[in-house]
């Protein structure tokens, strides 16, 4: 998936990943705090800050021992949250290390490595996104359409 | 990987998180380090609300639903069999402090550049002790007050006569 953008949502008043599968058009949006879209939207820019960040800390992290990040994959939603893997190759072995979309994807970016979602987490997301827009609508949001 | 500080010995004191407090008026906070040892002296070093929140999570040892940033680092190390020795406070330039995170691996040591904040964050979750250099403990009185007036600046509190006291 590609990483489209960042949006900022004013209703959970949060940031949205954007993901885009390319071939099949799919769009997949991730809600995430605002430092954790900072951290992302540092790396999209290609932004050296003057200290390392926490995920540029993790990156070199991983270069000390010749850890590759091979892929990050969004493998669950559930209750509106997401889950991530992240594949590791150190040593000729491969390792999965569970983490938070956000960080996959701070650290994918880091990495040059690429962002996977699974084909369940594309399929629910569209239902749930429905149901959380909908939840997230005010009764001033139905004012608006009025005037 | 470090090139802020060489791997000369510099004389260490051990301080451990006393607390975290929210500053008023903007969005940071306080991590206040206090001797490991009992004796009477603090040590504050002023991070993001993102930042004091990770650190505040690990001193209340708060399990979350997902791994936080630095429980990701954790488990990193934990899959490639490396143990997070020390971190240490390292260097102080203009009111900015700068750490280095030790870790090792079948007996070889190496160090990694961080923001305190991280080294911290890291420290509480790997439980492995907090350093800073004597160096920087000589050197930070007047930086203290530096980054309290930068801050201070940042968000137009007071006047400028009011900076200067």
């Amino acid at each position: 998936m590609h990483i489209k953008g960042l949006m900022f949502d004013p209703y959970n008043n949060a940031y949205i990943v954007v993901l885009r599968d390319e071939e099949h058009s799919d769009m997949l949006p991730i809600w995430v705090g605002k430092s954790e879209a900072g951290a992302i939207s540092m790396a999209m820019e290609n932004v050296t800050p003057p200290r390392p960040m926490t995920h540029d800390f993790m990156k070199s992290f991983l270069d000390a021992y010749n850890a590759k990040v091979i892929s990050v994959v969004i493998t669950d939603l559930s209750e509106h949250t997401y889950f991530a893997k992240i594949h590791l190759m150190y040593e000729d072995s491969e390792y999965t290390v569970d983490a938070r979309p956000s960080d996959a994807i701070a650290l994918a970016l880091r990495s040059n490595a690429p962002v996977f979602a699974n084909d369940t987490v594309i399929t629910k997301q569209s239902s749930e996104e429905l149901e959380q827009w909908l939840e997230n609508l005010k009764p001033e949001d139905f004012g608006k359409l009025d005037s | 990987m470090s090139t802020i500080n060489p791997p000369k010995e510099q004389s260490l004191i051990e301080y451990r998180v006393d607390r975290i407090l929210e500053e008023a008026n903007t969005d940071t906070r306080i991590v206040v380090l206090a001797r490991q040892d009992g004796a009477l002296d603090t040590f504050p070093i002023w991070v993001g609300s993102a930042e004091g929140n990770a650190i505040k999570l690990a001193l209340d040892a708060t399990i979350t639903p997902r791994p936080m940033s630095h429980d990701l680092i954790k488990s990193f190390a934990e899959h490639l069999s490396v143990t997070i020795q020390r971190v240490v406070i390292a260097d102080v330039k203009s009111s900015t402090y700068y750490a280095t995170v030790y870790v090792a691996n079948k007996g070889v040591e190496r160090m990694i550049d961080a923001r305190p904040s991280d080294a911290i964050s890291l420290a509480l979750r790997a439980h492995c002790p907090i350093y800073i250099t004597q160096d920087v403990l000589t050197r930070r009185s007047t930086t203290n007050l530096d980054a309290w007036l930068a801050k201070l600046e940042s968000k137009n509190i007071g006047t400028p006569e009011v900076q200067e006291t």
